[in-house]
């Protein structure tokens, strides 16, 4: 069997677990189930469920905030300041939210199913000229932000700017953006870190979702021992991706220094400020808004904050 | 290689309907070029915003998004209809008669092949995007302002389906030129010789620079 | 049959169609679909049952291409640009250009022939398409030329020329179109243009004074305007310079933040124009004309945009760039010997196609594998192959090929320059204007040499944003 995967743009901390994935299910197969890993070949990154669903190829990346209308259930997992500190935080809250009915019914509209998350750090800023740790500051402020991370700036009164990743760099140098928000490889392999004065540290105002799926049909194909090669090797291939996350973000203090950026700090005081304007407001017209499409979000959302609550206690 | 030529008309059935279609194309392409102006106006409004009210236009790409199947597609029968995708007429250019209509038959076969086929995807891309239960009917939107991207889906079946009856008009003008052996037949473009097509492509310019 | 295989069958049958005159976007477009058809049923090993599935997987993943591919910011650029060009018209900047241009020009020897390429190098600034600056041209510059005693084929051949530069210097659409296609950054190819396309018009105007000088009873020096009448001619030519400083200050600012980004300066540009063909007189029906023009030229270039990116779609299951890539990589001739190669093989395959055309087409299998020669995308400059980043390396290249884009309208049998104008001018034929160009390929062969050897000249204006 040979499955082809379509990701988008290059190889980075961001696809390493499809790679671990792909090279341990070939190993466990003696070579009879290869994956083909494509780079944008295949399609375009906001079409990539469509093409699951047309079973163009057999395996995917999206993400959830590029089209929150396909799907909506799992965008409980970008809504802002849901208090996710950490990689494993997410995975976990990843992993309880995509074994939920309602969101595998929904994926099995597109004929797809979620095989994997990808644990993605929370989106903090960077920013140029003076630092602004305090909830004040950020009226006016300039911002590339896109979804609910947007909005979530936007209800403390700064200006959400929009343009394609690319621009990103050249509009923070050109003074069209003051901030933005990315992971922190992205910040790194757009630049924006090297326009940067400073950085928050511990602002963590949300993150995106960007899940691996696989099409239905194409995983029923296979044969017992090569299902069984591609589910027991998710575990060791998260295991990578988490450990080679990790040495970015235990690298990334010394690229802030390099930098010479900020390293800004907010209090737990203008946090809760901040929380109490953005986060729970929002949070609640999220349930209310898919409730009355008829989705169970109040228990996605229970299910979120339980899991959190247990994976701290468990740690 | 490229260009403008001219097509013929006279009282004929298939004539009128080429002019009728013609007239519906014509609106379409109008209606592209309004919106590259709009695209025009909007990063005008929005760089302006910006610098003189701190109000940069919300969510400037997903407009941008929006509008460009309208001015890059809706209009693409109005450019078949005069001959203007470009192609190499090295070889064509120098066929006559029959085996001229011969090979713009079966070009033109080819063409529509493909663009019914179009129609068939480009409405399944729609139709993924589009759902009557949800709200705002919408399944697929823009990733800022959240517009439903159906709309703008939907304009590329429609304006590949007015391709498809231009197709059908020109495969019966090229397929009646064969039967009857015309030297000049109405409703579709006529091949022009590089000059003469740079003669009719310099006499718009200097309409424009007059 | 491998993937690989399938692509080159199906790149076969693709030239065939576009040689019996199918129009390219759709052969590309046909090509691209038959072709997915192939793969999908040959992924089933040809089940005679599955044949109808295979198509419908095809079809749909076609069928996404054209929204899909059109729906984007860059690519908002080119309707943009576009119109910038029709409304100079109506603007009166043809004429302004031309009158500056001869009164602070002129008097050098060949001084008429040197002020028509370098207004054709201002208008260049607003005009995306070189075949409509070659016919305004032929129709301002050939008779002041012919009445001060030019020989008739040499002033057609300036303007032919002269035309070329409207696709190198900004905005160009062709740029733009490269840009997509390699995917690269829009803003950085459009500032490397500048100096190239500047370049361009100096050695043309260099070859002008050494042929007015060699060659007895060429056209004589025009002397005589005084400084006051310089100065008048300009408030009717500054907007080009407005416009080129608004694009280059929303890319780059030599003296701080840059002001924005291209698709904003490309607006702002043809905001300004709008307001000053407004001004100049036009009104509703000349309007409606620009915008249908507008609209025509667009739709044209993006139906091949996404006609080709069907076919590169296929090509993306087939895999076949990459596989070309290493073969390039692979081959034991010396690095620059092979671009210069594939060069050539573009100046040859331009004689018989179109510039825009020929681009696309290519460009997805050459591409990957002029960067494989140059040591891969992210090469560092010290570990590459022609001394320059991946991202540099891309840069470069687009310009050289974009130079020989060029280099393709002035050439015979189809050079279309050319034939635009013999087209204005009823003395003139093609002949008599391929022979008036000659000397200028020579120009165009030094400025490709030059641009070869000399990197530099391309790189260091993006070098600095
Ligand atoms: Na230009
Ligand atoms: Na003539």
């Amino acid at each position: 069997t040979e499955w082809n995967v379509s990701l988008w743009g290059k190889r980075r901390a961001f696809t390493e677990h499809v790679h671990k994935l792909a090279e341990l299910v070939e190993e466990k197969t003696d070579g009879e189930f290869t994956m083909n890993i494509s780079y944008g070949g295949l399609s375009k990154n906001t079409e990539n469920l469509d093409g699951i669903s047309i079973f163009a190829f057999e395996m995917a990346q999206f993400c959830a905030g590029y089209h929150p209308d396909k799907n909506r259930a799992i965008t409980v997992l970008e809504l802002p300041f849901l208090g996710v500190n950490t990689l494993e935080e997410e995975l976990a809250v990843s992993q309880a939210v995509y074994a939920h009915p309602a969101v595998a019914n929904e994926m099995a509209q597109w004929s797809a199913q979620l095989l994997m998350p990808t644990p993605m750090p929370q989106y903090n800023l960077v920013g140029t000229g003076e630092p602004r740790d305090e909830l004040a500051e950020f009226d006016g402020m300039r911002v590339r932000a896109t979804g609910g991370i947007g909005r979530a700036f936007e209800a403390v009164g700064a200006v959400p700017t929009s343009m394609t990743a690319s621009e990103v760099y050249q509009a923070m140098e050109a003074g069209v953006i003051d901030t933005a928000s990315f992971a922190q490889h992205a910040h790194l392999s757009f630049g924006t870190i090297n326009e940067a004065d400073w950085w928050t540290a511990n602002l963590n105002p949300g993150t995106v979702n960007c899940p691996v799926v696989v099409n239905m049909d194409a995983y029923d194909a296979l044969s017992d021992a090569e299902r069984e090669a591609l589910d027991s090797s998710i575990p060791a291939a998260l295991d990578h991706y988490l450990a080679n996350y990790g040495e970015l973000l235990a690298r990334w203090d010394s690229v802030l220094e390099e930098k010479d950026v900020e390293k800004v700090m907010i209090s737990e005081e203008e946090l809760d400020k901040f929380r109490e304007i953005a986060g729970t407001p929002t949070h609640e017209a999220w349930i209310e808004e898919l409730s009355a499409q008829g989705l169970p979000a109040q228990e996605l959302y229970d299910l979120v904050m339980t899991t959190l609550e247990e994976t701290r206690a468990s740690n | 290689m490229a260009g403008h030529s001219a097509v013929l008309t006279d009282g004929s059935t298939l004539s009128r309907l080429d002019r009728a279609l013609e007239r519906l194309e014509r609106v379409a392409a109008f209606v592209s070029g309004l919106g590259a102006f709009g695209l025009m106006c909007l990063a005008v409004i929005s760089v302006g915003g910006r610098e003189l009210f701190n109000e940069p236009l919300r969510g400037y790409v997903d407009w941008i998004e929006m509008a460009m199947p309208l001015i890059a597609i809706f209009g693409i029968s109005y450019v078949q209809r005069n001959g203007g995708h470009i192609r190499m007429d090295i070889v064509v250019g120098k066929l006559k008669g029959r085996a001229l209509w011969l090979a713009e038959l079966f070009t033109t076969f080819g063409i529509f092949v493909l663009m019914a086929a179009l129609v068939w995807g480009s409405w399944a891309h729609f139709d993924r995007s589009f759902d009557f239960a949800a709200p705002m009917w919408s399944r697929d939107s823009t990733i800022d302002l959240g517009l439903p991207l159906w709309p703008a889906k939907l304009i590329v079946p429609v304006a590949f389906f007015i391709m498809c009856l231009r197709l059908v008009l020109q495969l019966w003008g090229y397929g009646r030129a064969l039967v009857l052996g015309l030297e000049t037949p109405v409703a579709v473009p006529l091949v022009q010789s590089v000059a003469e097509q740079a003669a009719a492509e310099a006499e718009h310019i200097q309409g424009h620079d007059a | 049959m491998t993937s690989i295989e399938i692509g080159l069958w199906v790149t076969g049958g693709l030239f065939v169609m576009v040689v019996l005159g199918m129009r390219v976007a759709f052969a590309a477009g046909l090509a691209g679909l038959l072709g997915l058809v192939w793969i999908f049923w040959e992924k089933r090993s040809y089940d005679p049952e599955m044949l109808g599935w295979a198509i419908s997987v095809a079809v749909k993943t076609a069928g996404q291409v054209p929204h899909g591919k059109v729906a984007s910011q860059a690519l908002s650029l080119i309707p943009t640009f576009i119109l910038i060009g029709y409304l100079a018209y109506y603007a009166g900047l043809t004429k302004a250009l031309f009158e500056a241009a001869k009164r602070w020009l002129a008097w050098v020897p060949g001084g008429l022939a040197v002020s028509t390429v370098f207004a054709t190098a201002g208008f260049a600034a607003v005009s995306g398409a070189s075949v409509a600056t070659s016919a305004v041209f032929a129709r301002i510059a050939i008779p002041e030329m012919l009445k001060i005693g030019y020989d008739k084929r040499f002033a057609a051949g300036v303007v032919a020329a002269g035309g070329t530069l409207a696709s190198l210097i900004p905005p160009s659409a062709i740029l733009v179109i490269y840009a997509i296609i390699v995917e690269q950054d829009v803003g950085k190819l459009l500032l490397a243009g500048f100096i190239p396309g500047a370049f361009s018009a100096v050695v043309y105007g260099t070859l002008i004074v050494v042929l007015a000088l060699t060659i007895k009873g060429f056209g004589p020096p025009v002397r005589g305007f005084t400084w006051g009448q310089r100065f008048a001619s300009l408030p009717a030519a500054l907007p080009i310079v407005a416009v080129v400083v608004i694009i280059i200050f929303f890319v780059y600012n030599p003296f701080g933040d840059a002001w924005g980004t291209p698709t904003e300066g490309g607006a702002v540009g043809a905001f300004i124009i709008f307001v000053m063909a407004l001004l100049h007189g036009m009104r509703g029906a000349e309007f409606k004309d620009a915008l249908i023009e507008t609209a025509k030229l667009s739709i044209m270039i993006f139906t091949i945009i996404w006609g080709v990116l069907i076919y590169v779609r296929f090509l993306g299951f087939a895999d076949l760039p990459s596989a070309f890539a290493d073969w390039i990589a692979s081959l034991h001739y010396p690095p620059m010997v092979i671009l210069i190669c594939i060069l050539l093989a573009y100046a040859v395959l331009g004689m018989f196609m179109d510039a825009i055309g020929m681009l696309l087409l290519t460009l997805p299998v050459v591409y990957p594998a002029v960067m494989a020669l140059n040591g891969g995308e992210d090469v560092l400059a010290a570990d590459s192959t022609f001394g320059m980043s991946g991202e540099m390396c891309a840069v470069w290249f687009g310009i050289l090929v974009v130079k020989m884009a060029e280099f393709c309208l002035i050439t015979p049998p189809i050079g279309l320059n050319c034939f635009v104008v013999a087209g204005v001018r009823p003395d003139l034929s093609v002949q008599d204007v391929f022979r008036g160009v000659t000397p200028f390929f020579i120009a165009d062969a030094v400025t490709i040499g030059l641009l070869v050897a000399f990197p530099a000249i391309v790189l260091w204006l993006p070098s600095l944003a």
